[in-house]
């Protein structure tokens, strides 16, 4: 797309990371305003219910506290979510579907007293048989969590005939797969502080700000423009700041408007463990057939996720696994049904990755199973059939540029053998592979528009400004590195807003891995406008022609004679006086998906990013204790924006798929969450790091800017993936349940021996 | 009671309770809000302040026990002139931030180690840093930014930063 650039590609440090390192930064519980209270959530402690009797009054006798909400005081509907029909009330009003459902809201004068005080609310409940397990929730008999049923979504992809071809197959291959629940376990809890006016401003660590303010506004029973939503720096959230930050917004609004003082909730980790979304456990079947040259024909799936209490994001969620489930590969036929259910249970939803972590490591597992049945090597399998460009995927999609599988599987293939890697009496060694596509950006989840703004001031400098988040991804920096390439300015003259409602364009959720592409090919659109303006402006003052007038290094250069240059402040300049625009907004819409709704046949991504990963493993056959020796994550990125940022991403995303893989399961005991903290609840520590190697295809992507695509999720999926293959071919042992813990390897290598 | 004690080289009184948290008395009482409060149980290391040198977590840590000690937070780390620490720019460089918000008790960790041994192995690195926890970089890039931190603190080396 762009020959030569100046500026992309290169390791730039984050653009906003100074005040990060200083202690600057200002999250949400870092405002402080006169007269602020504080409030704290009463939760069921029950996983199903009805609401008998909630008495508020020895909450109101706790010194300190100023005031308790209950349902009957939230003026407006009372619900949230993502998708209508909302199911999920602010405050239960009646029925408990899960344990930490929110009943109550007390607010007092010190944090310390609103938790005393929400100890003290009287909630009475009679208590049902919870439906904790897919199973039970599917039984014909079972209980109806939310009056639709205990369904809450399912859909079908068919692409050609699986039964028949199935009876065409040398070698069949069939399974069950299992995958748990997973905590976000960003560091900051979700926190959100509102201060009350003639318009309400809610600073908040979230992640979608137009959506929290939508929500926030209808509850408050006042239109979206008597909300302004400020997203504070944000410490993490992969997902999980959506639906909580709406919850917490709205009552934390709501408290302020009755008090007419500002309100500060923030989540402890306990909450922020059993009270917001989590990624959702999984079951999946999967049976696939293949021609003995190794030439996969059909695949069918079955995919059920248990989605917990709320709807959420389940809908899309089971979408991208109903069209991630057959895996990168290029299979004439194939049969995919994923469905979501209610259970008593937290409810689950957006979490990097997005559903594609949980069929990817199933689907990977069958593959080396398959490769294993065939007598084929790992990567050949993937080669045979891993899609190329102009091949049909599961959706029938065909892409005619960047696809950049194969590429990865042969950067793969060509690094050498890790060395040191030899068993002892104690010590096992295995490798694992595994291969990865991720539809990039909002896709069949919905209509994808990014609004962006860039201006220039006359002293050349530049501020971007866009409603999609920074939420430690970077995605302000490859801004800052789009523009500054467009305008040939230097990377430090760039700003980028802080997101404000009332300052940005509505850019749709930061979710599915679409900053770069979507929102940074918006930046992209604004700031080629604002160069018409200075090139038009350059060329009058040079009296040649604008095509003659190029950008860079600060400069207006004659592309003719580079000596004849002005500072493009000075441009800037003469163009304000001479009434040039250097401001402009500019949108990004992708291509709407076009797919069959029975079928889920024809388009339904903008682009795809691939991957391959490998992964040595030591097993100690005595401990189960798993040391990973060698990670190598490649992935077709279509073109590297910031290297430093992209590493960051696969590393991070890496270590994420570890967890799932290794380390992380949320404990349910009757419907309660057992470990909600971070001593029962193992998140990686720096001991459990990863050496991931991040390698780069870049195969451009037409839409993208400069050729680029998100890649912050993919990595979570093949990683998953990887450490099950590598484990397994170390072990010997096939294990099908994620995740794979040192103690269910121990316990392999011991049913192992008996056999 | 008033607490009395040394902050970021600065001697400072706050009242609070002796039983007080320490890391309230620095975001509340101080205004010192880089300290950041992650699990509230010292199983995260997002609070570390540096306590006579040593890093404590603000959480667990009462205000009692800081009388008449010193105290080291991330606002205390960059010099006078808004120069940043060789830790700090080292952060940065490496690409060791992403979100932000275990960073300052990622820094004062490090600091803690750097102190007390120029040119620490890796094996140290994850051993000062093991009750930090960060879920968005996947550690590779801390470590190098702590290595990079030790060489550039070497006496002798270019402390400069880009």
């Amino acid at each position: 797309m762009v020959s030569s650039v100046s500026v992309i590609g290169k390791r730039i440090r984050k653009v906003d990371g100074r005040e990060m390192v200083t202690g600057e930064a200002k999250f949400s519980g870092d405002y402080i305003f006169p007269g602020m209270v504080y409030g704290t959530v009463k939760r069921a402690g029950v996983p199903a219910g009805r609401i008998k009797s909630i008495d508020v009054t020895p909450a109101n006798a706790v010194p300190g506290v100023v005031d308790v909400l209950v349902a009957a005081d939230i003026p407006g509907p009372n619900l949230i979510g993502i998708l209508p029909p909302l199911d999920q009330p602010v405050l239960a009003s009646d029925e408990i579907r899960y344990a930490g459902e929110s009943v109550a809201l007390v607010v007092a004068e010190s944090a310390e007293a609103a938790r005393r005080g929400a100890q003290a609310v009287a909630v009475e409940i009679e208590a049902y048989e919870p439906i904790l397990t897919v199973d039970a929730a599917l039984a014909p008999d079972a209980r109806k969590i939310h009056e639709t049923g205990n369904v809450t979504f399912s859909k079908k992809l068919r692409k050609g005939e699986v039964e028949s071809a199935f009876e065409r197959a040398d070698i069949l291959v069939e399974g069950d797969y299992e995958t748990s629940f997973q905590e976000h376990a960003y560091l900051e809890p979700e926190t959100v502080c509102a201060v009350p006016g003639r318009r309400f401003t809610l600073y908040a660590s979230c992640q979608s700000p137009f959506h929290i303010r939508g929500h926030v506004a209808a509850n408050l029973g006042v239109p979206a423009s008597s909300v302004k939503v400020i997203q504070a720096n944000t410490g993490g959230s992969f997902g999980g700041k959506d639906d909580v930050a709406t919850e917490i917004g709205a009552l934390a609004c709501i408290a302020a408007q009755r008090l007419n003082r500002p309100v500060m909730i923030a989540h402890e980790r306990k909450e922020s463990i059993v009270g917001s979304n989590l990624r959702h456990a999984a079951r999946i079947h999967i049976k696939t057939g293949a021609l003995k040259d190794g030439r996969i024909i059909a695949r069918e799936v079955r995919v059920l996720l248990d989605g917990g209490a709320y709807a959420s994001e389940s809908p899309f969620v089971t979408m991208k696994t109903l069209i991630h489930a057959a895996g990168p590969y290029n299979i004439e036929n194939v049969s995919v049904e994923s469905t979501s259910i209610y259970t008593n249970k937290t409810y689950c939803g957006a979490f990097r990755g997005f559903g594609v972590p949980q069929v990817t490591f199933a689907s990977e597992s069958q593959i080396d199973e398959l490769a294993e049945k065939l007598g084929l090597d790992p990567l050949e399998i993937r080669r045979i059939n891993g899609l190329r460009a102009g091949d049909p995927n599961a959706t029938g999609q065909i892409y005619e540029q960047s696809v950049g599988l194969l590429e990865t599987i042969e950067e793969i293939a060509k690094r050498p053998e890790p060395a040191g890697r030899k068993d002892d009496d104690r010590h096992v060694h295995g490798t694992g592979y595994a291969a990865v596509a991720q539809g990039i950006s909002n896709g069949a989840e919905g209509i994808d528009v990014t609004g962006a703004s860039v201006q220039m001031s006359q002293d050349g400098s530049v501020l971007v400004g866009i409603g999609l988040t920074e939420l430690g991804q970077g995605s302000r920096t490859v801004y800052a590195l789009i523009a500054a390439e467009v305008l040939g300015v230097d990377v430090d003259s760039v700003s980028v807003r802080s997101v404000d409602t009332d300052a940005v364009h509505d850019s749709g959720p930061t979710v599915a891995s679409r900053s770069t592409t979507v929102g940074g090919m918006a930046v992209h659109k604004a700031a080629s406008e604002v160069k018409k303006s200075l090139v038009s402006m350059a060329a009058l003052m040079m009296k040649t022609e604008g095509e003659n007038i190029e950008l860079r290094d600060g400069f207006a250069v004659l592309r003719t004679d580079e000596s004849a240059r002005i500072p493009i402040a000075s441009v800037a300049t003469a163009a304000y006086w001479t009434g040039f625009p250097l401001m402009n907004l500019a949108f990004s819409k992708a291509p709407e998906a076009n797919f069959d709704d029975e079928t889920h046949q024809g388009d339904v991504y903008i682009a795809y990013n691939y991957g391959t990963h490998r992964m040595d493993v030591r097993v100690d056959t005595l401990t189960g204790e798993v040391t990973v020796l060698n990670h190598l994550a490649a992935h077709d990125v279509g073109r590297v924006i910031n290297p430093l940022g992209l590493e960051g991403q696969v590393e991070g995303a890496s270590l994420m798929g570890f967890g799932l893989a290794h380390m992380e399961r949320i404990q349910y005991v009757d419907g309660i969450i057992q470990n909600a903290n971070f001593a029962d609840y193992a998140v990686p520590s720096i001991k459990d790091r990863l050496p991931t190697a991040t390698i780069t295809v870049e195969d451009p992507n037409p839409t993208g800017p400069f050729g680029a695509k998100g890649a912050g999720e993919p990595p979570v999926a093949a990683t998953a993936a990887v450490f099950a293959n590598a484990v397994a071919d170390a072990v010997g042992v096939r294990f099908t349940r994620l995740p794979i813990t040192r103690e269910d390897i121990l316990d392999a290598l011991k049913r192992g021996n008996h056999d | 009671m008033v607490i009395r004690f040394t902050c970021n080289g600065r001697a400072v009184q706050v009242e609070a309770e002796p039983e007080a948290r320490v890391i309230d008395v620095l975001r509340d009482g101080l205004r010192l809000t880089g300290t950041k409060e992650g699990c509230g149980r010292g199983e995260c290391g997002a609070c570390t302040v540096l306590l006579d040198g040593k890093p404590v977590n603000a959480c667990l840590l009462l205000a009692g026990k800081i009388v008449d000690r010193d105290v080291v937070t991330i606002e205390g780390i960059a010099g006078e002139d808004g120069s940043l620490h060789p830790i700090q720019e080292a952060f940065l460089d490496t690409g060791a931030v992403q979100c932000g918000f275990c960073t300052p008790g990622m820094i004062l960790s490090a600091k803690a180690l750097l102190d007390e041994i120029d040119t620490p192995g890796v094996a140290e690195v994850e051993e000062a840093l093991a009750g930090n926890l960060c879920r968005c970089t996947g550690y590779g890039k801390v470590v190098d930014a702590v290595l990079a931190a030790s060489r550039r603190m070497a006496p002798g080396a270019d402390r400069g930063g880009e």
